[in-house]
């Protein structure tokens, strides 16, 4: 062979093959059937026994418990003295369903208690907090019925700086939690009309609101 | 369908609730002003733990007779549970989703017979 074609040949050789690009699979819409079919799934929710709730039921066990329960899901024996479906035969043309041959046939089904969870704890209520609530919930009627004029300016004035003065106390001694909870609904309006007059009353402006919480922290 | 024994009503108070596996399904029951309610702890979204969320009331918007708004309250009388995974939100006593009242949970009927109760599944 000549030297040239040898030289072609190892140039050939040494040079890479052409990688042509592959286009990536366009994804495409489901189709109406199986959006129709999705929706329906949704709306009889998951079955029993079906394979999403296996699969779901699995996702909430820890690591160990799953090897547990796989090994639960396993058919177990027919209890004593029944004879099974698959022992006496099934009659000609019956055709048993996923669901049915899932289920352990014959077997009686035990309930297993997973977990208790207990009513959120209530405290003890003191007279005070009593008579407190009752007046509070006598000031919602009231607003209900459009009763504005029923607590007069004197007692309203009163209430809001006892109120004011005990909730700082109790801020400032560690005790907190939120000013309003419970069933107890106030809007954003409420809280600015409210928030303008106690800094109205305090003397103060909002920047100085902003400067204290920054300084302080809270 | 059985009734399976699940505890006694003298266990149960007020606000607590009991997750139990019976076969292949889970149960949640409810203890709810003296009611027990019990259904599939399969959340309809995407199999959540559907019964062990948030016990919360449903709220609502009142209306004074001009029909101005008295601003958003918790029902008095309409109690609601939450799924913990992605917040999907059941009316206790019916078991239907509360923004799509055509989705519902599987109920079961519990049925009381002295201090013991029992599901029928």
């Amino acid at each position: 062979m000549s030297s040239p074609d040898r030289t072609a040949k190892k140039t050939a050789a040494r040079k890479p093959a052409k990688k042509t690009a592959v286009a990536p699979p366009v994804a495409r819409d489901p189709s109406g059937a199986q959006k129709v079919a999705l929706l329906k799934a949704m709306y009889d929710g998951i079955a029993p026994g079906s394979k999403a709730a296996i699969k779901s039921a699995a996702k909430k066990q820890p690591a160990g418990k799953k090897q547990m329960a796989a090994k639960k899901q396993a058919p177990g024996k027919a209890a004593p003295g029944r004879t099974s479906a698959a022992a006496k035969g099934t009659p000609a043309g019956h055709k048993p369903s996923a669901r049915t041959a899932s289920k352990p046939q014959a077997a009686k089904q035990q309930v297993e208690v997973l977990r208790r969870i207990p009513a959120a704890s209530q405290s003890v209520e003191s007279e005070a907090s009593r008579r407190a609530r009752a007046l509070a919930a006598e000031i919602e009627k009231a607003l209900a019925d459009g009763a504005l004029d029923h607590l007069q300016p004197h007692a309203v004035q009163s209430l809001m700086g006892a109120l004011c003065k005990f909730y700082a106390a109790n801020y400032d001694m560690g005790e907190r939690y939120p000013v309003v909870a419970g069933r107890v609904a106030v809007t954003g309006t409420d809280v600015m009309i409210v928030c303008g007059s106690l800094l109205k009353a305090a003397d103060l402006q909002v920047f100085e609101l902003g400067m204290w919480q920054s300084w302080a922290g809270r | 369908m059985a009734e399976q024994f699940v505890g006694k009503a003298s266990e149960f108070k007020d606000g607590d609730r009991q997750i139990i596996r019976l076969g292949e399904d889970e149960i949640g029951i409810f203890r709810h002003e003296g009611a027990f309610y019990a259904y599939s702890n399969f959340c309809l979204h995407q199999g959540g733990p559907a019964c062990e969320g948030l016990l919360i009331a449903g709220v609502e918007e009142r209306l004074r007779p001009d029909k101005t708004s008295m601003g958003l309250h918790f029902s008095e009388d309409r109690m609601h549970f939450v799924c913990p995974w992605h917040g999907y939100e059941y009316d206790m006593k019916t078991g239907e989703q509360v923004a799509d009242r055509r989705l519902k949970l599987r109920k079961y009927n519990v049925v009381q017979k002295g201090d013991d109760v029992y599901v029928v599944a």
